[in-house]
């Protein structure tokens, strides 16, 4: 299998806190790895240093054929893991003064110096994988929670980036908004897309996820097929979150 | 107490044409100043230490905590002799004191603008969200980049109605240009209401005058407040 992006022993403390405790992580091309986890347990922390949103106190990467000290790392090196990297926020965070066409197709023309014709019809293409190509004029303030994340999403996937980094991309939906948004991210799946998720939505992780990481206190406690963690959790610490977490007719998924 | 209404009439005229130098005041320093004063805000929002913040922070202070008459006297007097002092000791062939004093009066105003506006736009910068710059530089910008597309055009509509403020405040502020000698819409008519004691009449010119002028500058700035914020309309409806 393609080894596509490995982080090695990510450390990362705030003041005193400390969220990350040596964390690894493999992904692999196609993969669709969910991360799961009670709150405070550090997995919005472990995406935002892989994307070095934040930076890690310690810790390796190995990007394709890059490879990086994540606390030393030069902003050009950054540049480059954004080059070949897509976010999704949790609050969407679209540019507020583009429409929902311009927040697709800034990063295009702006940042990779795609001509604008060209962007244009990236940017339609990629709204139209959302089903939002007739709100390609639509400002932000315009549009529901549910179509600013998709719209979110179609500016990830325009830059065809190698892997998409969603951050509880659902969690500030209205719940009767959600189902539009993992719609569109189960599609890109299905694609093959290599994608890391941090999500609260288990049933969705249980259908999307080729590989699910199980993290609490800073650490990974546990990882695997969707169906052994669901299933056959072996540790303790997975069992108890999965029981508060999943209703009892889901627990047998 | 009797109006000599020819004489309102035809100071209004003289107060009119005086017009383009308190436009002229206006607009050079704004102009002038913003460079710096985005310059100065993006320094004194920069996290961490920064060899520049003191300085400058120290600066934002100094100005805001003098008032601009102050400033007008102490630089157009002390600022003609430095320069005196400068072009003899290099010997240049310049009498800085032939120089029109509305080119001081440039200088005071700027000074004073680069410090208010700066902390105009500190605080417009400091309300756009922060994960505006997340998302630009996701989407693989560069900081510079995101500032130019996205974060500037946002915080400009946040500081509008502040910047707003600040002209129609310098816009009234420019009648103490007079105290450097500089023919404004004020002196002018102080100037044509000496001969004959006309005060009243000249000052209810100019107060006619400031008012239109002050006006209109609002309603611009409406317009293109609306205009920049057209992105923001349906939150508001």
């Amino acid at each position: 299998m393609d080894k596509m992006l490995k982080v090695k022993n990510i450390y990362k403390k705030y003041k005193q806190e400390e969220v990350l405790k040596g964390v690894d992580i493999t992904v692999e091309k196609g993969d669709v790895v969910v991360v799961l986890g009670p709150s405070g347990s550090g997995k919005t922390t472990l995406l935002r240093c892989m994307n070095f949103l934040e930076r890690a106190d310690q810790g390796e990467m190995e990007f394709d054929t890059i490879s990086i000290d994540m606390h030393k790392v030069s902003s050009k090196e950054i540049g480059k893991i954004r080059q070949k990297t897509a976010f999704v926020f949790q609050n969407y965070n679209l540019f507020q003064n583009k429409t929902a066409l311009e927040n697709v197709t800034t990063g295009l023309i702006v940042g990779r110096g795609i001509v604008k014709t060209k962007a244009v019809e990236i940017g339609m293409k990629a709204l139209e994988k959302v089903g939002l190509a007739d709100r390609a004029s639509f400002y932000p303030s315009q549009l529901s929670g549910g179509q600013q994340q998709r719209v979110g999403i179609a500016r990830a996937i325009a830059v065809e980036p190698d892997v998409i980094l969603f951050d509880e991309p659902t969690s500030a939906l209205d719940p009767e908004l959600v189902g539009e948004v993992l719609a569109v991210i189960k599609q890109l799946a299905k694609e093959g897309k290599t994608m890391v998720i941090v999500t609260h939505e288990m049933k969705f992780a249980a259908d999307v996820a080729t590989n699910v990481v199980f993290m609490a206190d800073g650490k990974i406690v546990e990882e695997g097929p969707p169906k052994e963690i669901f299933l056959r959790p072996k540790e303790e610490r997975t069992k108890t979150f999965l029981r508060r977490i999943l209703p009892q007719e889901e627990y047998n998924i | 107490m009797e109006i000599n209404y020819k004489f309102l009439i035809d100071t209004f005229y003289i107060v009119l044409a005086a017009v383009p130098t308190t436009l002229k005041l206006t607009i050079i320093p704004l102009l002038a100043a913003a460079p710096f004063a985005l310059a100065i805000a993006l320094i004194r929002l920069q996290k961490g230490k920064s060899l520049w913040k003191m300085p400058v922070s120290a600066y934002v202070t100094f100005v805001r905590g003098t008032p601009i008459v102050l400033q007008i006297l102490m630089i157009y007097s002390l600022l003609p002799s430095l320069l005196n002092a400068l072009t003899k000791a290099w010997s240049f062939d310049i009498n800085v004191f032939d120089w029109d004093p509305i080119f001081y009066a440039y200088i005071v105003f700027t000074l004073n603008i680069i410090a208010l506006l700066s902390e105009v736009l500190r605080s417009a910068f400091g309300s756009v969200e922060k994960g505006q710059l997340e998302a630009a530089e996701c989407a693989g910008l560069t900081k510079v980049q995101a500032y130019i597309h996205i974060l500037l055009p946002q915080a400009m509509v946040v500081a509008m109605p502040n910047i707003c403020n600040l002209t129609v405040n310098l816009i009234k502020g420019t009648s103490l240009a007079f105290l450097m000698t500089v023919k404004d819409m004020t002196a002018v008519a102080k100037v044509s209401a000496s001969y004959g004691y006309n005060y009243i009449e000249a000052y209810l010119d100019v107060f006619v005058g400031y008012i239109i002028i002050c006006s209109i500058a609002q309603v611009l700035f409406h317009f293109a407040e609306a205009h920049m914020g057209r992105y923001r309309l349906s939150k508001q409806k």
